[in-house]
């Protein structure tokens, strides 16, 4: 035996855990946690990342100076994250973790999936990661896109910024279908409003939102139109079609 | 924060061309790392490493850079594999379902 050998081994270096407790723990299927939520179509998902989904992949920024403001990114992120479905607009509703927006919490939100859709879909997220200057969500199987979506706060010269950035594709052809025939500028207006309503929160009087979206990959995945078989938007619809069968069987 | 400038070194080795990654991997890594691949790009190798092995923090704006980088690369038809992780970015890469998509290399770099 040499003397290397009774050497333990080096502790892990201090740098490799500066992130550990910011990331949620692996999960193999998703289980939510929340109250007063009507559907839960998450619970035994697994997570959906921008590559498995089926649509061109997009980077889409949304952010908003908080001019008049006189928060830091930090405190912006405390009030985020604490009155994150009040900032919603109405044409969605947000169901929190019962622990909050921690790393590993799953929320469940209903959303409708076009403008003037009689539908509203079911889904959800998981907070897959939440430091003290932003917080991410990855969407589950079965959501209208797969990928994730990032919120964030950070100084640009003397002014707090607030930004939410989103990497995503369509999870199958009926969501980019769907994301063609209006859901797209249906969900530009939605991040807008949102942006608006925490700008407001936090003493902006006249939010100045800005947006920019870049294609990451102009391609359709073929081989991903199968996530069909997970669609929350088709599920919703047949729940609505079968709602007068299961109303005169009285089942719910 | 103790932040650590990010740095990305491109080396040709045979059958592929390994990037070294090192510092932070967070949103101002996005210039430096995008600059790397289209060194990548113009050596046209088949297949591209990512060393994290002095890669000391990811968040997930940094993960999204991943995600882009192997966007990219699979466009070009260019088989992407991960190398230098420890298990705490294991366990990322397995939760945000990246190592469905690139091979992750067990133990440090070659």
């Amino acid at each position: 035996m040499t003397i290397t050998d009774k050497i333990p081994p080096p502790a892990p270096a201090a740098h490799t855990t500066r992130d550990g407790a910011h990331w949620a723990k692996p999960v193999d299927r998703l289980s939510a946690q929340v109250v007063g939520a009507g559907v839960d179509s998450v619970t035994g998902k697994r997570v959906a990342n921008p590559l498995q989904g089926f649509g061109q992949m997009w980077q889409k920024t949304f952010r908003v100076p908080l001019e008049g403001s006189t928060m830091s990114p930090q405190e912006v992120i405390v009030i985020w994250k604490e009155r994150f479905a009040t900032f919603w607009p109405k044409a969605g509703r947000f169901y929190a973790p019962l622990a909050g927006i921690v790393p590993g919490e799953v929320a469940l939100l209903d959303i409708s999936p076009m403008p003037g859709s009689p539908v509203t879909l079911s889904t959800g997220v998981m907070v897959i990661y939440a430091d003290d200057e932003s917080f991410t969500f990855i969407s589950p199987q079965g959501h209208m896109f797969s990928g994730w979506i990032t919120f964030s706060a950070y100084r640009d010269g003397d002014m707090t910024v607030a930004q939410v950035q989103a990497l995503e594709r369509t999870s199958d052809p009926f969501d980019e279908l769907g994301l063609m025939f209006g859901g797209r500028r249906m969900m530009e207006t939605f991040w807008r409003e949102t942006l608006g309503n925490v700008a407001r929160a936090m003493g902006t009087m006249e939010p100045a939102v800005v947006s920019e979206a870049v294609c990451v990959d102009k391609r359709r995945q073929w081989r991903q139109a199968t996530n069909v078989r997970n669609s929350a938007t088709l599920r919703s619809m047949r729940h609505m079609l079968t709602a007068p069968a299961r109303w005169i069987t009285g089942r719910s | 924060m103790d932040e650590r400038r990010f740095g990305a070194e491109v080396t040709e080795i045979p059958d592929e061309v390994r990037m070294r990654l090192s510092g932070d991997l967070n949103a101002r890594a996005d210039e430096t790392l995008a600059a790397a691949y289209e060194r990548v790009v113009a050596l046209g190798p088949r297949r591209v490493s990512l060393d994290f092995g002095h890669v000391g923090y990811i968040n997930s704006t940094g993960i999204a850079l991943v995600v882009r980088l192997l966007a990219e690369a699979r466009r070009d038809g260019r088989a992407v594999r991960a190398v230098g992780l420890t298990e705490h970015y294991r366990e990322i890469f397995r939760i945000t379902r990246l190592s469905d998509f690139m091979e992750i290399v067990e133990g440090d770099a070659a």
